[in-house]
């Protein structure tokens, strides 16, 4: 059976990303997977400069797509084609990426799919299990994809075709994560601290919001318990010194601010895993996929796992080195799909978007 | 929409000098008001900088300004992406004798992932300031304050006020 061999980059947003993933018939694997902030860069060979590689992506992305390919070791001529992130994300960083891949695609004389980051951070499910014939990714699938900048539930048909249910209406979970952190003088990124700190704390300690739990509709919004944890740290910390509030992290007793922690936490969660559930119920839906940054937080892992497999649902959950941004995904969606979506002549046209207008 | 302007010196209580020459507005819904009201006035090439602590209103005033901009769409936090385009529903300006259909974007930016304005060239937005047919907003605007010296900006300050958001324009 004949190979199909994928080069992906990814610059959506902080990362600078390229793969290479190999699929034979319905088996699909990780040749490489390259993030520039997560290698030590040698500033003579590799001509970066080590602390700004991270957010510039245009002397980021030839190293990176160079190391992506010597570790797959494969040569561009063995590639089969091209895929790119083209949305959501940061404009001028996607742009970086699609011209990098639209010279390459005319260099190297390859096909070129300009893909959405969504549904790539989706087919990473696809990754992990190997096998695309998987009964797990039989359709439809629900997907819940969860990050810093996305909260989304989508209902897919295949690969490509999905119908928006709901996403949030202000601030992504992953981003409620960060700034609970900030308020209670954790640091960054929060997600990971509060996660932690919560497994210390009592999820009943402080009664949270469930925003938007009883509405129906699939619809999320972490503005407002955001601002109801501002509003309790507030009350505990200004009853103690009314002055600063930075200064007096020290003052509230470790064991309150994994408490905090814990009951943040549960109220963010409960609220996707129940809209989760109920989605897939009314859907009838068999097979649920868990997607992007937040898909690492180990509580949802657990709590999800849990509630499917009672309600006799399969669910798919990408490996911890998939959930981040990363270009495996990229290359592993356009592995999947190809050779739709794929052009040798239309690519020209590829351009940025903020958002994912792929809806169909 | 017919929206009024809330006169800071009826509802608030914080109009005895504690906010000069600025609004309160008692809840969300008055946030999206006042917001939707301001960006009747918007023409097209402002800068708005948004100032204030996290769930001081920032996102919130956003969100009016897209009501009043008739923006179509959920528009949430650029926190992460740092920033968001959304396309603004061509109207009509008077300009000579004849109209102008005027198609720009609403920019919405956040810096508060950026160290500073270094981050912000890196990522290649600053040129993105300099388009007259744009009206950008910025939350933790503060944090780049240098690199928008260059520019005639305006300043908003967000202010928590027990329930309610203290506004204060510069």
């Amino acid at each position: 059976m004949k190979k199909i061999i994928i080069l992906g980059i990814e610059t959506s947003c902080d990362e600078t990303a390229a793969s290479v993933v190999e699929r034979r018939g319905n088996k699909i694997k990780i040749l490489s997977s390259v993030v520039a902030s997560q290698i030590k860069w040698h500033k003579k060979t590799d001509g970066v400069v080590p602390e700004v590689a991270a957010r510039l992506h245009v002397s980021a992305i030839i190293p990176t797509i160079d190391k992506a390919l010597k570790q797959a070791k494969i040569k561009p001529e063995k590639l089969t084609a091209l895929a790119v992130t083209t949305r959501p994300g940061l404009v001028p960083a996607l742009a970086v990426g699609i011209e990098t891949a639209k010279t390459l695609a005319l260099a190297w004389q390859k096909p070129l799919a300009g893909l959405s980051h969504l549904q790539g951070h989706i087919a990473s499910a696809a990754l992990t299990l190997g096998d695309l014939k998987n009964k797990k990714l039989a359709w439809p699938i629900l997907a819940l994809v969860v990050s810093g900048g996305h909260t989304e539930l989508r209902l897919l048909s295949s690969w490509k075709k999905y119908r928006l249910l709901g996403s949030t209406r202000d601030d992504a979970v992953g981003e409620a994560f960060d700034k609970v952190a900030k308020m209670l003088g954790l640091g960054y990124p929060g997600g990971p601290i509060v996660s932690a700190l919560a497994t210390k704390g009592q999820a009943d300690a402080f009664n949270f919001p469930r925003p938007m739990m009883k509405e129906n509709n699939f619809d999320f919004s972490y503005s407002g318990l955001k601002t109801a944890v501002l509003y309790k740290w507030q009350e505990l910390t200004i009853k103690r010194i009314p002055n600063s509030i930075r200064q007096l992290t020290d003052q509230i007793p470790n064991s309150t601010i994994s408490n905090i922690c814990a009951s943040f936490q549960a109220a963010a969660l409960e609220v996707l895993v129940y809209k989760t559930m109920r989605a897939a119920e009314k859907y009838k839906v068999k097979n649920i996929i868990l997607a992007g940054g937040v898909a690492a937080n180990k509580k949802l892992r657990a709590d999800l796992t849990q509630v499917a497999n009672k309600g006799g649902f399969n669910l798919t959950i990408p490996d911890f080195s998939l959930c981040t941004d990363n270009a495996a995904m990229i290359a592993g969606y356009g592995a999947i799909i190809y050779p739709e979506s794929f052009s040798r002549n239309n690519w020209k046209k590829l351009d940025a978007s903020s958002r994912d207008d792929t809806e169909l | 929409m017919n929206v009024e302007f809330i006169n800071p010196h009826q509802t608030s209580p914080f109009s005895r000098g504690r906010i000069k020459e600025g609004v309160f507005l008692k809840n969300e819904q008055a946030m999206k008001k006042f917001a939707a009201n301001f960006a009747k006035k918007l023409k097209g090439g402002e800068i708005l900088a948004l100032v204030g602590e996290l769930g001081a209103g920032k996102t919130t005033f956003t969100q009016g300004l897209a009501i009043g901009l008739k923006i179509k769409g959920k528009i949430t936090s650029p926190t992460f992406v740092i920033m968001n385009e959304y396309p603004v529903a061509p109207r009509k300006r008077a300009g000579n004798y004849k109209l102008k259909i005027l198609n720009f974007k609403l920019l919405h930016l956040d810096a508060y992932r950026l160290k500073d304005e270094k981050d912000l060239s890196a990522l290649g937005v600053a040129e993105l300031l300099n388009d007259p047919n744009n009206i950008v907003v910025i939350e933790w605007a503060d944090k780049i304050k240098k690199f928008l010296k260059k520019y005639h900006v305006i300043w908003l300050e967000f202010k928590i006020k027990g329930a309610g958001r203290g506004v204060v324009i510069k």
